[in-house]
């Protein structure tokens, strides 16, 4: 600090700066001053930066809307010499989370399929780093199929959990006190169980078809899972693949001697028919 | 703490003057050229991190791109400058930061950060990867300028608590948050 000893018309020495080691976010702030005449205060901190000149001596009031963002904040008084003193504007109350959850489709009846994190921020989001409780549920049609209490650590709390075993949207939530925040899963058949076809000699060849596809929780196997269908007669092996469609997937082949036809979906397999030559 | 210190108004020397000028001109011949000199000094430790483990090819990308974001922070803050910003930073940190350009222009302030090192620490990787929070203890020479003129100057040890997420191509930083102590 550089006292000023001779006579000052504009900066007057002997200033002082007092700011407080901590504040909360949003609110208005007083900075206490000592010295005379007139000096320039810079306030520099996340997302502001100001030069303002001031009377040495009056209080400098910073408003709410100046420490909106939680950090260091820089404060420089300058009459001649410069005096700076560092505070720390520390998030307000949370208010919100970002729930981030894992993932948006998912068999059945997994083991620790969904996940989901969750952060927690102020009305200025800012991340707050106080401990807070999160209830993470997960729901379905209205019932609550699983709920877990976890504290946040840093500011973030998380969680692991099975899928449920019947298809269908699963809402997964994430709640405090006062704010909740939700997302939708969906779920899905998991593979095909009992895959069971039929085949019948028709005038171009053979027809397959499967019984309707369903998983070993008895859901519908989605539209678009591809089956595969194996020929193999005297004349070689071929194959088809066919997606389900409305429940069921069929094909048509083309073979004319006695046919063993098999059919799988990725590694389900299913039966085998044998079919004899055509009559 | 309340750190408070006394700094005597020194304007700039017309040598470092003329060579800020110059690095102008450098970045605007080649924006990258200096980020690949910056000097940034990252630690990055990825042993407490849970409840998922940083595998070794993360960590790599994690310190290049937290390194190349500091270096890109740095130049957007001592030049007011946005275009350094763009891609290193998203959401809420790139917000502020882009208010923060805004005001040092508006108000012909500038910061520089130079002789940086992160002592970063890992503490949370998200089941799925998709979310890394860490703890920066930073380390560097903080110059506030008012035009040419110095008006702050010293050595500061900063704790970051800083959110990351990975984008198309790089880790981005979505928060960087200095706090009191971790």
């Amino acid at each position: 600090m550089m006292l000023c000893t001779a006579v000052c018309p504009v900066f007057c020495g002997a200033q002082q700066l007092q700011v407080p080691a901590s504040a909360v976010a949003g609110q208005d702030l007083n900075l206490t001053t000592a010295g005379s005449g007139r000096g320039s205060f810079y306030l520099l901190g996340p997302g502001i930066s100001r030069k303002t000149e001031v009377d040495l001596g009056e209080p400098i009031d910073l408003a709410g809307q100046d420490l909106r963002n939680a950090g260091e904040y820089t404060a420089v008084l300058c009459a001649g010499s410069c005096q700076s003193a560092r505070f720390f504007v520390i998030a307000a109350k949370p208010s919100s989370l970002t729930f981030l959850v894992h993932p948006s489709r998912v068999p059945v009846a997994q083991g620790d399929a969904i996940s989901g994190v969750a952060f927690s921020f102020d009305p200025y989001h800012n991340l707050t780093r106080s401990p807070l409780n999160i209830r993470f549920q997960l729901g379905f049609k209205g019932t609550a199929l699983w709920a877990r209490t976890v504290r946040t650590q840093n500011g973030v709390a998380w969680f692991r959990a099975n899928s449920w075993k019947s298809a269908g949207p699963v809402q997964v939530a994430a709640s405090s006190d006062q704010f909740s925040t939700t997302r939708v899963v969906q779920q899905v058949a998991s593979d095909p169980c009992n895959l069971r076809i039929t085949g019948q000699h028709t005038r171009t060849g053979i027809l397959v078809q499967t019984e309707p596809v369903h998983d070993c929780a008895g859901n519908v196997v989605s539209d678009g899972t591809v089956i595969t269908f194996t020929a193999t007669g005297a004349d070689g092996k071929a194959t088809v693949d066919a997606p389900i469609k409305q429940g069921v997937a069929s094909a048509q082949m083309k073979s004319a001697g006695p046919t063993v036809i098999s059919v799988a979906s990725g590694v389900v397999m299913g039966n085998e028919i044998h079919l004899g030559a055509q009559p | 703490m309340i750190m408070i210190r006394s700094f005597k108004l020194s304007p700039v020397p017309s040598t470092i003057a003329l060579l800020a000028g110059l690095s102008i001109c450098i970045l605007a011949a080649g924006p990258n050229a200096r980020a690949a000199n910056s000097g940034v000094q990252v630690q990055l430790d990825v042993k407490q991190a849970a409840p998922r483990q940083v595998e070794a090819l993360t960590v790599r990308g994690v310190a290049r791109d937290y390194r190349l974001a500091w270096t890109s922070m740095a130049q957007a803050l001592e030049f007011n400058t946005l275009d350094p910003l763009v891609g290193a930073f998203s959401g809420d940190a790139q917000q502020w930061l882009g208010q923060t350009v805004a005001s040092q222009q508006q108000s012909h302030l500038s910061r520089r950060y130079t002789n940086q090192t992160h002592e970063v620490e890992a503490v949370f990787y998200a089941p799925e990867g998709d979310a890394l929070e860490l703890h920066d203890t930073a380390q560097y020479q903080l110059q506030l300028l008012d035009g040419d003129k110095t008006i702050d100057d010293e050595r500061v040890v900063v704790h970051y608590v800083v959110l990351m997420t990975p984008g198309a191509d790089r880790w981005v930083i979505r928060q960087l948050q200095a706090v009191q102590q971790f």
